[in-house]
C-alpha cells in the first residue's frame, strides 16, 4: 500500500508541479494587466463626460453580473462559433490568452469599483489645498492621492488577488491545464497512474501555500503603508 | 489628464469593435469555414492548407496517453497519425474538456474528435461520424463485497448510481430506470463508489478494464452486468468531407492488417470491428 504512494509520490509531483506553473502564470498575467487596466477603467467610471461614464458603468454591469465561466466559454468559442474566425488556435497558448484575455477584463472590472471607492474617500480639501500649491490634475493625482489611495484599498485588492488565486481553477473549463486539471488527469488515467484520487485533494496544499506565502507578503506591504496616518 | 483617459477609452473600444468587425468580414471571405447543418464543409482542403490535423483528445489509456518521452499514443493516437500522414498532413493532438467536445468542433479549435467516443444519439446528431471501429459496453462497478448480494440487473434498481453526464452510461441508467446522480466524468463516477457516496457506476469496459480491481487504483471494486454493446467511432464537424475520406482509410488500413497490427499493440483487437 505504502510503497504505491512513495511510486507514485515524484510523478503526480512532477505533473502538478507544472500545472502549478500554468497557474502562476495565469495569476501573476491577471495581476499585471488588471490593476492597470482597473485604474484607466475607474477613471472611465468617473469621468464628467457622461456617454463615456455610462458605457464604461455598463460593461463594468456586465462582467460583474455574469459568471467567469461563461465568459471564459464566450471568448474562447464565440469567434469561431459566431465569426467563423477561430482566432486564438487549439493549442495551450491560445487556450492561455484567451483565458487571460477573460481574466484580465474580468479581474479589472472588480479592480476599478475598488479603485473608485478609494478616489472618492480622499477628502476634498487634499484637491483644493493642491490647487492652491499650482499642482495641476494630474500632478495631485499621482503625487498627492495615489499613494493615500493605495493604503485604503488594499485590504480589500487583497481579497481579490487571494481570490484570483482560487479562481484560475476554473480555466478548466476551456481546457488549460492548470494544477486541478493535471489532478483530476490522475483519476482518469495519466503516466501509467489511473483511478487516483489523492492528487486531485493534493492540490489544495498548492493552494494553501501559495496563498500563505501571498497574505505574508500583503500583511508586510500593509505595515510599511503605514506610515500615511 | 481626464480628456485624454476618455480618448483612449474611446479609442480602445472603437478598435475592440472592429476586431469584432474584422473578424465578421474574414469569414464572409472565407465561406468555407461556415458550419450551418446541412451545409457540407470542405475541411480537407481547409486542412491541407494549415497542413495540420488537430485532434481533440482526453488522456484515456489505451486510446489516447502520453509514453515516457511525452509523445501521445495509443490506439486512437497511433491510428489518428498513419491517418495524417496518409491526407499529407502533419498531426496535433489537443487535450479538451470532454464536455466541450462539440463547441471545441464547432468553433473550428479542433478538426475531429478521436478519443474512444461512444456513437450516441447525442454525439450523431452533433457532430459527423466515422463508422465505427471498436466495439464496447457498458458495465456495472460495484464494491467487491456487495457482489453477491444483487443476482440480476433487476435487483440493482435500489441502488444509486453515479454515472458520467451525457455518456452512454446515463442512457443505459435512464433506460433501466436506475436512481442515479450525474457526474462529471467517468473516473468520478468511480470515486462516488469507492468514497461510499454512490452505491455503484455505469462505465465503459475498456476503462473499467484498466481502471477497476487488482493491481488499480480501486482494488476494492469489481465490474459485474454488462448492459448493452456499443461502438466507438471517430466525429468531425457536420457535413465535413474527412468523414468519407476517414472511412476509406479505415477500410484500407483494416484490409492491409495494419489496423489490427495497431490495436494488438494496445491490446484492443478483441474490440475491434469489422471495416465492410
Amino acid at each position: 500500500m505504502m510503497d504505491r504512494y512513495i511510486e507514485q509520490f515524484p510523478v503526480v509531483i512532477n505533473a502538478l508541479n507544472i500545472g502549478f506553473l500554468q497557474t502562476l502564470k495565469l495569476f501573476l498575467v491577471t495581476l499585471i494587466g488588471a490593476l492597470p487596466l482597473g485604474l484607466i477603467i475607474s477613471f472611465g467610471s468617473r469621468s464628467k463626460f457622461i456617454p463615456l461614464k455610462l458605457l464604461v458603468r455598463f460593461i463594468i454591469w456586465v462582467v460583474r453580473g455574469t459568471p467567469l465561466m461563461i465568459q471564459l466559454l464566450i471568448i474562447y468559442y464565440f469567434p469561431g462559433l459566431v465569426f467563423h474566425n477561430n482566432i486564438w488556435g487549439g493549442q495551450e497558448t491560445g487556450r492561455f490568452i484567451a483565458t487571460s484575455v477573460a481574466f484580465i477584463v474580468n479581474y479589472s472590472c472588480y479592480f476599478s469599483e475598488i479603485f473608485r471607492g478609494g478616489i472618492a474617500g480622499i477628502p476634498k480639501g487634499q484637491d483644493e489645498a493642491g490647487l492652491v500649491l499650482g499642482l495641476t490634475k494630474s500632478e495631485i493625482f499621482f503625487k498627492v492621492k495615489l499613494l493615500q489611495m493605495v493604503k485604503s484599498i488594499l485590504p480589500p485588492i487583497s481579497n481579490e488577488i487571494l481570490t484570483l488565486v482560487k479562481d484560475t481553477s476554473l480555466a478548466r473549463i476551456i481546457a488549460l491545464q492548470e494544477v486541478i486539471w493535471a489532478g483530476q488527469a490522475f483519476m482518469k488515467g495519466s503516466q501509467g497512474i489511473s483511478g487516483e484520487i489523492w492528487p486531485l485533494f493534493f492540490t489544495a496544499i498548492y493552494y494553501l501555500i501559495f496563498n500563505g506565502i501571498l497574505t505574508v507578503l500583503l500583511g508586510k506591504l500593509e505595515k510599511k503603508l503605514e506610515y500615511f496616518k | 489628464m481626464k480628456k485624454l483617459l476618455s480618448i483612449i477609452l474611446i479609442m480602445t473600444m472603437a478598435m475592440a469593435l472592429t476586431a469584432c468587425q474584422s473578424g465578421k468580414s474574414s469569414s464572409s471571405n472565407s465561406g468555407s469555414s461556415a458550419n450551418d447543418s446541412e451545409q457540407s464543409v470542405d475541411d480537407l482542403k481547409s486542412i491541407k492548407e494549415k497542413g495540420k490535423l488537430v485532434v481533440g483528445i482526453t488522456d484515456f489509456e489505451p486510446m489516447d496517453y502520453k509514453d515516457a518521452d511525452n509523445n501521445w499514443i495509443g490506439f486512437d493516437a497511433d491510428m489518428a497519425t498513419a491517418f495524417a500522414k496518409e491526407l499529407g498532413v502533419d498531426v496535433e493532438f489537443v487535450e479538451i474538456d470532454w464536455d466541450n467536445k462539440a463547441l471545441e468542433l464547432e468553433s473550428g479549435t479542433i478538426d475531429c474528435v478521436w478519443n474512444g467516443m461512444t456513437l450516441t444519439d447525442e454525439v450523431m446528431s452533433a457532430m459527423s461520424c466515422s463508422r465505427a471501429y471498436c466495439n464496447n459496453a457498458q458495465i456495472v462497478i460495484l464494491p467487491k463485497d456487495k457482489v453477491s448480494d444483487y443476482p440480476d440487473v433487476d435487483s440493482l434498481k435500489s441502488l444509486n448510481f453515479a454515472v458520467e453526464a451525457g455518456s452512454a452510461g446515463e442512457q443505459e441508467a435512464t433506460a433501466n430506470g436506475f436512481t442515479y446522480t450525474a457526474v462529471k466524468d467517468q473516473a468520478s463516477a468511480l470515486m462516488e463508489v469507492a468514497a461510499g457516496t454512490s452505491d455503484a457506476a455505469i462505465i465503459d469496459s475498456l476503462m473499467a478494464a484498466a481502471m477497476v480491481g487488482d493491481g488499480t487504483g480501486y482494488p476494492d471494486l469489481t465490474y459485474t452486468f454488462g448492459l448493452n454493446s456499443e461502438e466507438y467511432g471517430v466525429g468531425f464537424r457536420k457535413g465535413s468531407n474527412l468523414t468519407d475520406e476517414l472511412n476509406a482509410f479505415f477500410k484500407k488500413s483494416y484490409d492491409d492488417g495494419t489496423m489490427k497490427e495497431t490495436a494488438d499493440k494496445y491490446g484492443v483487437s478483441a474490440a475491434l470491428a469489422e471495416q465492410k
